[in-house]
Parts: C-alpha cells; structure tokens; sequence
C-alpha cells in the first residue's frame, strides 16, 4: 500500500506555513467540539495520522446535505475534500463517470479493507427488492452492503440515512428506511438533519480522520457535542418564551418585533441540534433568527408529526384535542345529568311498585 | 313519637380508607386540577405581550414551574400513598382480579348503571369503580413518564435522562410523548367528571357514604355489604 499522507504533509505539499498549519489546528478543535486542553493532540493526529480514504455514497435522497457541506466555512469543503481526507469515491462531487468510476470503487474498497470511512447520504429504498434506488446498475441497498462491509466507521449523513427522511413520511411507498439495519452491526454515527449544518458535518468526518475513532455519540447514536442540547434551550429568543411573549401569527408586531416561535409551532423544545450555538453559514443566522419556526428537520418521523405552523395536531372540521377534550368533556357532564334524572325516575318507580306491593 | 327529620336505624361502621389513602386522594384532587390548568396555559401560553423580557413577569417560566411543582408533589404523595398501601393491611391499590367474582360482579354493577337492572348488591369497594381507579393509575402512570421524559431532556446525558430517556424512544419520539401527555391530560379529566357524579350519585341513590368515607375512612351503612367479610 502507498504511503498517503498526512494533513501537515498536505499542508508541506502546497507551500503553507506552519503557522497556518496551526491555525487551521485551531479551528478543527474548536470545530470538533473539543475544548483546547486538546489541541497538542489534534496538532499530533494532524502531523503524523495519513488522511483518511472516504467513499461518500449516495442512496434515497436529494443530495441537499451535499448543498450543505459543500458551503462548510471553516473549515472550507474544498480544504476537506482536497486536503484533509482522500475522497476516493463521490456519487456527486467527482468528476468520473461511468465503468470506470464503479471500478474504481472496487478497487478503493478492496486496496483500503478495513480502513476506509463510509459516508452514506440518503436512505435504503426497502420495498420491491431496493428498486426505487438504483446505482451503478445495482440497488442501492447492495451497494450500501458491499461497500459497509469493509468500512472501519460509518457516518449516516442527514435524516434519511439516519431515520429515513421526507420520503418515509407516511405512507411510505418506497419503504425508505435509516441505513443502521442494512450495515452489518458496524458502527454508525448518525449526523440527522435536513440538511445537517456544514461545519457538523465536517467536524464529524474530520474527528473520525484525525483520532481513528468515531466522536462520543448519545443513545440514538448522534455526536454528542452537536446534538447534546435542544434548540430551545440554545436558542436566543428563550428568554421570550420565559417571558410569555409570543409571535400569534406570521406577521403580526411579535413576529416583527422577533418574540418566540412556540405558538407557530416551533419544534425547538424537542429538536437536539446546533442551530442555536453553532448556527448557519458561520454563524449567520438560522430558521428561527429568520422568523421561521423550527421544523424539527433532525428528529426521527419529524414529517409525520404535521402540521408544522401549531403545537397539536388537527383533525379537520373537528379542530384539536383541546375542543375535541372541551366538547366530550360537555358531553360527559351532560351525560352524567341525563343518568342522574334517569335513576332518580327509576328509584321512584321501583318504590311505587313496593308501595303497591305493601298495600296489597 | 319520631320526629321527621331522625331517623333511628342501626348503622355499621366499616373502616376502610387509611389516612395515606386520603391524603393521597386530596392531594391527588388539587394537584390533577393544577395541573391540568397549567398544561393547557403550557401548550397554548396565555401571550403577555409587553416591552422586552427583562420587565415582563415571566409567566410561561411562572406556569411552567407551577406545573412541575404540581407534578412532584403529586409524585411524592404517589409513593406515600404506596408506602401506606405496603404497611396497612386495609388499603388496595387494584381490585382482586385473580379473583373470579370480582368480574361477575363488575357486570353486575355495570348493567345496573345502564338501567338494566334496578339494583346491584352493596360493596364496601365497587368492583366497577375499583377497575376505573386501576384505569386512572395507568393514565397517571403514562403521565408520570412522558411527563420525565420530557422535563429531565434538559440533559438526556444525566443520570436521572438516562433513567427515563427510553420513554422517548419507546413512543418513536419526543414529540410523541408531547402529545401522549396532552391526549392522556383530556382522559384524566373525563374520568374526574365521571368519578365526581358516580360518587354522588352512591352516596344519594344507594345510601352509600361514599363522599364522607374519603374524609372519614369510614363508611356507615345500615346495610351489609357483599364484600364485608373482606375486612377481617
């Protein structure tokens, strides 16, 4: 096997100084979550661990997580495509096509067995056999299982892969599913959203490049030092929601004035993300500082649970449980009131007939 | 010469209600309406309006710690009210239902509420009442979970998540446990309503003491329930 480099190397190789080296180092520490205690163990991984070989596959999806990485700001996706992992294989970011290119897919998984990192975008279309996702000539599912099984870690990228995605919502014509049950039992680290926030999904990969190992993931499996926390309890407009000052409606003052989304059907209080801390586009903005309520794009089934603009579901003319509670809550009073007269007259019936019975 | 208004009868004494019981009920009875009330203003907040937040009064931080304030009072009452059932031989917490009259029984009661039949026999514990009771220590059981499930993911990684983080995952999300809570709210309250008038109603239709036995723990009756021997 050919020597492969390592990012310093990279960094060698292209004329940087070893200030900028550094730099960098910084920025994928704070990136990755850590806390600056590690950064003489990032700066090592970085100087002597080669780049990792990823092959970045693409099932029952839209490629937008692709949209996402590819505007990462710190690091750039073109610094981590080109310089800090080996992309060998990218359904969407690489240039080849055709014969050669599924080739060279096998010849990358069968040269680097055991070694590479799996990246799966998109979920498995399960119904008819896999054929509502075809690649390469084969269903997505095979190659989803060919190329897991050589993989050292595998990172499901966005809520399909991870969950199944928009194309789960019921009733599910595809049987779109989360790739966990199609990998053999080898470790995924799920990286949910829709898509997920670009420097998330950089520092997940690049924590897997330089330390080997996939970063500390919670019950569901999600790197923990980017899904930890809900979004309401990052988010900025908390303290109107502590207050009770709520936007009612898309444009009225609150909404202008920028007071809490809850009352539109915010799904910040159940969404683990970091959309609040981290935000989008280097901390530019994100749904909630535009004035849109969180969908909850990185919760399991977040597409089943409609509609996203109110807190409860609605059943047509019927409203929500609070009238549908109000009025069967009526009807039972009624109820109630109806039975009372009715054993009241029975009681009084009985006793007449024991009347009649005394008197006899 | 008797005067109206007295009657002279011979009543029995039967007690059956210990004071954990009680207590339990009452605290049980004030916390349900607190909470209740609080969850509703939770879901759909009242909207205070206002300048900015610092010169507001907090009222959704107000309800919501009303609501969590009711919830663990309610939850400690709870495990008095099993202590008490584990040190006094007289409390139940279910009916008997190993016990095969115990079923009979329950349809008798029943077709008796449906003016079927004009009269069903007496029981120190209403077989079809006791089965509703059961029922509503479910509901409050969902409630208590959901309930943690979703207060403690403040911090799914603390010990006391963890203890309850499964809830999430057993229901599919934690949304789903948003609405569990809130549907399961609406049932407790229909069974109240119904509780409320099927306790009158014995106490004025059957000459049962239902309403003084949950202050008393007592209930005197001039006649001798089906169920009297269970006492002993």
């Amino acid at each position: 096997m050919e020597k492969r480099e390592s990012l310093w190397e990279a960094y060698l190789r292209r004329g940087f100084s070893r200030r900028s080296f550094l730099k960098g180092c910084v920025a994928l520490t704070s990136l990755m979550g850590l806390s600056t205690d590690m950064f003489s163990k990032v700066v090592e991984a970085a100087e002597t661990k080669p780049l990792p070989v990823v092959i970045w596959i693409h099932g029952h999806e839209c490629t937008g997580c692709d949209e996402s990485f590819i505007r990462s700001g710190a690091p750039l996706a073109s610094d981590v495509v080109l310089s800090s992992i080996a992309l060998e294989y990218d359904h969407l970011l690489s240039a080849a096509c055709g014969a050669p290119f599924e080739a060279h897919l096998d010849e990358t998984i069968a040269k680097y067995n055991g070694q590479y990192i799996l990246a799966v975008e998109g979920a498995v279309a399960t119904k008819a056999s896999g054929v509502y996702c075809m690649s390469g000539g084969h269903t997505f599912t095979h190659l989803l299982e060919k190329a897991a099984k050589g993989a050292a870690a595998i990172i499901a990228y966005g809520s399909c892969s991870a969950y199944g995605g928009i194309q789960a919502a019921k009733p599910n014509p595809t049987g779109s599913a989360g790739i966990e049950r199609f990998v053999g039992g080898k470790p995924v680290v799920k990286v949910p959203g829709c898509p997920p926030i670009p420097e998330v999904m950089t520092g997940v990969v690049m924590h897997v490049a330089l330390f080997g190992s996939l970063p500390p993931v919670d019950s569901d499996g999600r790197p923990k030092q980017f899904y930890g926390n809900r979004i309401h309890d990052t988010c900025y407009r908390r303290p109107f929601f502590d207050a009770g000052m709520f936007a009612e409606t898309f444009d009225d003052a609150g909404a202008k004035a920028g007071w809490c989304l809850y009352k539109l059907g915010c799904r910040g209080p159940e969404t683990y993300n970091s959309c609040g801390n981290l935000r989008w586009w280097q901390g530019m903005s994100y749904p909630i500082q535009s004035g849109a309520p969180c969908i909850g794009c990185s919760n399991a089934k977040f597409w089943d649970e409609d509609p996203f603009t109110a807190r409860l579901p609605q059943y047509g003319k019927l409203g929500d449980v609070d009238k549908i509670g109000a009025a069967l809550g009526v009807l039972t009073a009624a109820g109630v009131a109806g039975h009372a007269v009715a054993s009241v007259i029975q009681r009084n019936q009985r006793e007449n007939l024991i009347d009649e019975d005394h008197h006899e | 010469m008797a005067i109206k208004s007295v009657k002279d009868v011979k009543r029995k004494e039967y007690y059956i209600f210990s004071p954990f019981l009680r207590i339990f009920h009452w605290i049980m009875v004030a916390m349900i309406l607190v909470l209740f009330v609080t969850g509703l203003l939770i879901t759909k907040p009242m909207n205070v309006g206002g300048t900015e937040p610092a010169f507001t009064s907090l009222s959704m931080d107000l309800v919501r710690d009303i609501h969590f304030l009711a919830a663990f009072i309610l939850c400690a009452s709870l495990i008095m009210r099993i202590y008490g059932f584990i040190i006094n031989k007289g409390d139940r917490l279910f009916p008997r239902v190993w016990e095969g009259h115990f079923y009979s029984e329950t349809v008798e009661v029943a077709l008796h509420y449906m003016l079927l039949k004009p009269h069903h026999a007496p029981f120190l514990r209403n077989p079809l009442a006791r089965g509703s009771y059961a029922m509503l220590y479910v509901l409050l059981a969902i409630e208590i979970l959901t309930g943690f499930a979703m207060y403690l993911m403040a911090n799914p990684a603390s010990s006391f998540g963890k203890i309850f983080g499964w809830v999430n995952t057993l229901v599919g999300t934690e949304m789903m446990s948003h609405y569990i809570h809130h549907y399961v709210a609406w049932f407790i309250i229909l069974f109240a309503i119904g509780h409320f008038y099927m306790v009158v109603r014995a106490e004025f239709m059957e000459g049962e003491s239902e309403v003084s036995s949950m202050f008393s723990g007592k209930k005197v009756l001039a006649h001798t329930p089906k169920d009297a021997n269970e006492l002993d």
